[in-house]
């Protein structure tokens, strides 16, 4: 019903669909011409499976071999060329721009998952520690994250830091958003942490550890498996607030998407490709994670 | 071993001043076996739970051996791997198994080698009898055998001292008996322990010396025989007739 209902749709605004223009912007065969570099002669021709190397002769004494593809071979033995005629031509797979946004927003996303958990971990430890001064230096950066939105917050260290401190920006996007998660995660831990029974931390010090041996060894694993199923969606977030970092020209799926429309006008294909790309991370995320978590279920 | 000078301990709370533990002066010697009893809220867990600096005391000495937990240079932790403690509610790391319950703090704690704590582990889990369920994890044992894994897990250390804080009152009454027997077995052992418990039987049966406390007052001292059949206080009296 609803398909036919969108097909009917974009029917009546005369909306020619493209699908067959998607693939290309994934992968494409990139051809490039080889032209002889200087005036030569063709010495010899060889054959090896789908390449033909072309031994050339220069007027002057050079020598030089140069592989073209077999059916793309414009030149025969003992012609005579002059500089920049074509030998043929090469032909290799490229990587499109939604597969080289796709591999972006994925180490991004990646990279600053790890420093966010980082970071998340820290503050989340300041936040729940004796020190008075960590505790308030934790409770007021993860106020001042959590109540702002990220993208100011990408504007600033991209526009701000990223000119103060003259940073790059892809290290500007990457911190705003590491530092962003960061917040969500210390609460997610220091939840994990509290709710863990007091007697463990009274058990694991009766037994002579100190405090940092007992949240290693005895705590923390603990909290952690109560907080990956949070934890999860925060990264998930991540993933999908990793597209506002293409407001600051990072060439993220996103990016990509948009820079595919402006040259194909296939709008709609061409976000329901990104959509469906962002999904595919974020599942394969959600499976590892249970996998993890059923792992970790064995002592249940 | 263990001795308490004028222990004070107080919790502030909505104004009021509560006094847990209120001078409390007593000596607990070598190879002794000392039972703490008196009603809900006298204070005996929080006495004992500052034996191990579990809790802060407000003033007076706790000497273990001639050292002084109130003086600041003494690092609570090297004092705590000599004293063992086996809490109510077994308090065994969930996340791991029996057999690793016993041997992490030995490795991260005493720094002995896998092999050694291992061979350790199963000689005490042989002792209080469940040898069979080492790697089991705790959540699948019944209360009885946690707190007999609980008791294998403290005796891992080598402790000079065991400090039992009610260890079967969260027990179903037919698990009570096993656990008690190990603790006996300890106690015959030559082991210094200091019992909380509610168990008048063991108290009678296996106790050195009775401390009868009330409101964190030590009330009475003696020998079981002079403590169950000749209390001297009227408060002990009334608690023994509640209670035998």
């Amino acid at each position: 019903m609803m398909g036919a209902g969108l097909w009917i749709a974009t029917k009546k605004i005369d909306y020619t669909w493209r699908w067959n223009r998607v693939p290309q912007y994934f992968a494409y065969v990139d051809e490039s011409n080889v032209p002889a570099p200087y005036d030569a002669r063709v010495v010899s021709l060889t054959r090896a499976g789908g390449t033909t190397k072309v031994k050339l002769a220069g007027e002057s004494g050079e020598e030089g071999v140069f592989e073209v593809d077999n059916d793309s071979l414009r030149v025969s033995e003992n012609e005579d060329l002059f500089q920049g005629d074509y030998l043929g031509s090469t032909s290799e797979w490229r990587a499109g721009p939604l597969s080289v946004g796709l591999w972006n927003t994925l180490w991004i996303s990646a990279v600053s998952s790890v420093i966010g958990m980082i970071i998340g971990l820290v503050t989340g430890l300041c936040r729940i520690s004796n020190n008075a001064t960590l505790r308030s230096l934790s409770v007021a950066y993860i106020e001042l994250i959590r109540g702002t939105p990220l993208l100011v917050q990408i504007f600033i260290f991209y526009f701000f830091l990223g000119t103060v401190l003259d940073i790059s920006r892809i290290i500007a996007g990457i911190s705003a958003l590491a530092i962003f998660a960061g917040a969500y995660v210390a609460e997610i831990i220091r939840a994990g942490i509290q709710s863990i029974p007091k007697g463990q931390m009274e058990a694991a010090r009766s037994l002579g550890m100190n405090v940092s041996q007992a949240m290693i060894h005895i705590i923390l694993p603990q909290a952690f498996k109560r907080t990956l199923p949070p934890l999860a969606g925060q990264f998930i977030s991540l993933i999908k607030d990793s597209s506002l970092v293409s407001v600051i020209a990072i060439t993220d799926l996103t990016k990509s998407g948009r820079e595919v429309i402006t040259s194909t006008f296939a709008t709609f294909e061409i976000w329901f490709v990104v959509a469906f790309l962002y999904l595919m991370l974020t599942s394969v995320l959600s499976q590892v994670i249970s996998w993890v978590e059923r792992r970790l279920s064995i002592s249940d | 071993m263990i001795k308490t000078v004028d222990l004070k301990k107080t919790f502030i709370g909505r104004g009021q001043t509560v006094y847990a533990v209120d001078g409390v002066t007593t000596h607990i010697k070598q190879g002794e076996v000392v039972v703490i009893i008196g009603p809900s809220g006298s204070g005996k867990s929080t006495f004992l739970r500052c034996l191990n600096g579990l809790e802060t005391f407000t003033s007076g000495h706790i000497m273990i051996d001639g050292v002084d937990l109130a003086a600041k240079k003494t690092d609570l932790n090297l004092v705590r791997r000599e004293v063992g403690m086996v809490f109510q509610q077994f308090n065994l790391f969930p996340h791991k198994t029996v057999l690793e319950n016993i041997v992490l703090a030995q490795q991260v704690v005493r720094k002995r080698k896998t092999a050694e704590a291992t061979e350790k582990a199963h000689m005490l889990l042989q002792k209080v009898g469940i040898a069979e369920k080492e790697s089991e994890y705790p959540i699948r044992l019944s209360g009885g055998q946690q707190q007999r894994v609980a008791i294998a897990r403290a005796l891992a250390m080598d402790p000079k001292i065991m400090l039992f804080d009610e260890p079967t009152s969260a027990l179903d009454p037919e698990m009570v008996g096993e656990v008690l027997e190990v603790m006996k077995q300890l106690a015959r052992e030559g082991m210094t322990m200091c019992v909380v418990t509610h168990e008048m039987g063991f108290a009678r049966e296996v106790a050195d010396r009775v401390l009868f406390m009330d409101q964190g007052k030590l009330v009475e001292e003696g020998t079981p025989e002079h403590f169950f059949t000749a209390p001297q206080e009227e408060r002990a009296k009334a608690f023994l007739k509640q209670v035998l």
